[in-house]
């Protein structure tokens, strides 16, 4: 179920009640758990058995993994869990992948090789919740937080359907806290979550869908060689597309949780007003790059065991992470572009820190945080160059080959004179215009939340805002298109 | 510090909202507009699970847009008392949808398959993307999806501000009509009231379409458009012969499990009808078609009450003669075939 279809106004409608009816809290519990089956039961439902699976032997595994004492048993515990759920992902995800890859490579070394074709049907959001189960494994592997008591809370935590599918990737003490006392919206939290819930499939429906979609699905789709105008609108679509479509899941996600009286962790900080990459990091698909950071990178070594280590697993973990989103090597090359760009910014700042004497922390808040007035103009070119090679590395995204992927650069930088065009003016237009507004959106909104800035709005301008993103999304009429990152 | 939102701005704003969209409502209606279904994957998907019902209960009908317009169900369902299940697809080849029907151990029913010569004998992959598009949305769809579309059906049967074609957001900047680089291919801009689907997938004319010289002639001339955008010429010789395997192919499998399959030549006129004849002559294709798969088949042409049937644009008929044509369709497959209608 999308949140941008009819069946998810009547589901939210009907969960909405029901938790606010005078029931006790295990019932609400219960309620929520299955609510969330049926959330995800409502694409295939033969695979809840998997999300079921992965919930029984995390639950008994984690539990075990934070009891035992034993070391080798603790060990062997933990490589159940992992083979468990990255063995699940890896079949479901990767399985054409890898054998694709292996045909390949059999066939290089002179094998004549050909398996028959699997047919493997990706269930939705595998990667987020595995994603989820695997931290709370780790977790209680290293004893960082305590097993969760009950069954039901453990459930609830992994299948909880606002973040289920799509994210925000939750961590255990995020969530699991907030099922062992009973929780109502407040008020406040009911109109907060309201407006979260419509600005998220505002910006999925009005603006990915009906606004960017198309212009993205025909540059990336085009047989013919394009023209330099055509190309970077394609481009610059999608870099709208995937921001709108993902944060508005994401946003979306969190007010729904929020009408429920659930907090859910923040995803994404206006990332194209990102100065750098590290800082685009931080604000684009925030709980996935803090979990890469917290389960990856840092257990490599992070930055603890000298430049050259620190380079490695800086790339390691970029590579890792393109490879989370999608079973092709295009992917693979866009996570390898972001860690390539990281490794150059990461040379500049120790360059720079050596020249000026700064400590590490120091430097990353003058690059990023702390804006002195005379450093604006010069932070938004910074901001722009970032958002310009963010566009880049979206082409290795986007493009399904990376011959794809070059005739689209090419067509950008070095376009070939008499190459038909393909956009519409409208469409184009389109593009300027919402492009523009994000990035002046995002560059305006850098240091606050919509909420905030919302509270400090007078009533009616608020309304004002509100009603044209509800007239907007009922004009759109694009309902019930998957999410882009469903894929992932 | 975050200040609170007050009920009000909500408040507000759903009193907005409501009231933009009964405006815009009353609005369209005022124009005479009527309610109409978006023919897209999920009322296609919608139609195709209902093939499987008994032949005496159903006829399936896949084709191009002709037998959208020219089958007038209701005038079908009172006369043979059975559904007509309407599965064509504009603008496309129905071969495919006659490989899925075919490929579908369950479907055992009646078909009957329209053609539109141009489309039908076409070897261009675009001519199969809509009708694929509605197979893998039909076979992919998933219970979240089908529960959408039945709330869907009632707020599309009830309200003219839901058509995606002309008034959705993407729609009205469409009309905007702002002029394009040279060499930009637009699309193809049917003017309002030329396509009204129903629930049922029927299309017809509106009464202002009709009364509309001006709408009429822009489709003829969208035609004539069509008509120079592809010279690609007839498909001949062992090219025609794999279709027509192919297709014989299809047909057999629906017989084999008890089913059956006729074919029809839906009326076209004027310079279309004349474009038709020189391209594909009847001799060469339809007579070739009906041979080889040794079905029935009701050329428009062979019957008086037919023949003489003028499509205002050339290719469709407008919705009273559609009447006339189903009445006519009909006696002519009683005195073709032997199913009971």
């Amino acid at each position: 179920m999308v949140f941008n279809s009819y069946t998810f106004v009547v589901f939210f409608a009907v969960m909405l009640l029901l938790h606010n009816l005078p029931l006790s809290w295990k019932v609400k519990k219960i309620n929520l758990l299955l609510a969330s089956y049926i959330f995800y039961a409502a694409w295939n439902p033969p695979f809840i058995l998997l999300l079921w699976l992965s919930t029984v032997v995390d639950f008994f595994v984690g539990r075990a993994l934070y009891t035992q004492q034993n070391k080798v048993k603790r060990h062997a515990l933990l490589v159940v869990s992992l083979i468990g759920n990255l063995g699940m992902l890896c079949f479901f995800k990767y399985g054409t992948f890898f054998l694709e890859n292996f045909v390949a490579l059999c066939n290089v070394l002179g094998f004549d090789y050909h398996p028959a074709q699997p047919s493997i049907i990706l269930p939705a959001g595998i990667s987020f919740y595995t994603f989820t189960t695997l931290c709370y494994t780790i977790d209680m592997y290293k004893r960082e937080s305590k097993p969760v008591k009950s069954m039901l809370d453990f459930s609830l935590f992994v299948t909880f359907f606002p973040h289920l599918v799509a994210g925000p990737i939750v961590r255990p003490p995020q969530l699991v806290p907030q099922f062992e006392t009973e929780r109502k919206a407040t008020k406040q939290q009911l109109l907060d979550g309201l407006l979260l819930l419509t600005l998220g499939i505002f910006m999925k429906v009005a603006l990915a869908d009906n606004m960017l979609a198309a212009t993205a699905d025909a540059v990336f789709g085009a047989h013919a060689p394009l023209g330099s105008l055509d190309a970077w609108a394609g481009v610059l679509a999608f870099s709208g597309q995937i921001f709108f479509d993902f944060a508005g899941y994401s946003t979306a996600a969190i007010g729904v949780a929020l009408c429920l009286g659930f907090v859910l962790p923040q995803n994404f900080a206006y990332p194209y007003a990102a100065i750098g990459f590290s800082d685009f990091w931080r604000r684009w698909h925030i709980t996935l790059s803090s979990w890469l950071r917290d389960y990856l990178y840092i257990p490599l070594g992070g930055n603890r065991k000298g430049h050259f280590r620190t380079y490695i697993n800086l790339m390691i973990t970029m590579l890792i992470g393109g490879l989370w989103h999608g079973a092709n090597w295009t992917f693979v090359v866009w996570g390898g572009l972001h860690g390539l760009f990281l490794w150059i910014e990461k040379a500049m700042q120790d360059s720079r820190r050596k020249a000026t004497n700064l400590s590490s922390d120091d430097a990353v808040v003058a690059t990023a945080s702390v804006i002195p007035g005379v450093k604006i103009k010069e932070n938004f070119l910074k901001a722009l160059l970032t958002f310009f090679l963010v566009c880049i590395t979206w082409v290795f995204f986007r493009s399904a080959t990376f011959g794809g992927a070059w005739v689209l650069l090419n067509a950008m930088f070095a376009p070939r004179p008499g190459t038909a065009p393909l956009l519409t003016s409208i469409a184009i237009v389109k593009v300027a215009v919402v492009i523009t507004l994000m990035l002046v959106c995002h560059w305006t909104m850098r240091k606050t939340t919509v909420l905030k800035t919302a509270g400090k709005l007078p009533w009616w301008g608020v309304a004002l805002a509100w009603s044209f993103m509800l007239v907007m999304i009922f004009l759109s009429q694009e309902s019930s298109k998957s999410f882009i990152y469903f894929q992932f | 510090m975050k200040l609170n939102l007050p009920v009000k701005s909500l408040l507000l704003a759903l009193a907005l909202t409501v009231s933009a969209a009964v405006c815009w409502e009353l609005f369209l209606r005022s124009k005479g507009l009527k309610p109409n279904f978006d023919d897209g994957p999920e009322l296609w998907a919608n139609s195709r699970a209902m093939v499987y019902q008994p032949s005496n209960k159903a006829t399936v009908f896949i084709g191009s847009s002709r037998i959208k317009y020219d089958l007038d169900i209701p005038t079908w369902e009172s006369a043979t008392k059975t559904q007509a299940v309407q599965l064509a697809m504009v603008g496309s080849s129905p071969r495919a949808l006659l490989t899925n029907l075919a490929n579908d151990p369950e479907f055992k029913g009646r078909l009957v398959v329209d053609i539109t010569e141009v489309l039908f004998f076409s070897q261009s992959p675009r001519l199969a993307i809509s009708p694929m598009a509605g197979i893998n949305y039909y076979t992919k769809r998933t219970p979240a999806q089908a529960a959408s579309f039945a709330v869907d059906k009632y707020l599309e049967a009830n309200l003219v501000m839901l058509n995606q074609d002309f008034y959705s957001l993407n729609g009205l900047l469409t009309h905007l009509y702002v002029p394009n680089r040279m060499g930009v291919y637009a699309g193809l801009d049917f003017p309002v009231g030329f396509g009204e689907t129903a629930y049922s997938r029927q299309t017809a004319m509106s009464a202002a379409f009709l009364a509309d010289t001006n709408r009429i002639n822009k489709v003829r001339g969208i035609w004539g458009f069509v008509a120079k955008m592809d010279p690609t010429p007839p498909v001949t010789g062992k090219a025609l012969d794999v279709i027509l395997a192919s297709v014989k192919q299809d047909v057999d499998k629906i017989k084999a499990r008890g089913g059956d399959v006729v074919f029809l030549r839906t009326p076209s006129s004027g310079p279309f009808f004349m474009g038709e004849s020189m391209g594909y002559p009847r001799a060469k294709y339809w007579d070739r078609l009906i041979v080889t798969t040794g079905c029935k088949g009701v050329f428009f042409k062979d019957y008086p009450a037919l023949a003489n049937l003028v499509c205002p644009e050339f290719s469709h008929l407008k919705p009273s003669d559609a009447v006339v044509y189903t009445n006519g369709m009909i006696a002519a497959l009683k005195q073709q075939t032997d199913w009971k209608l």
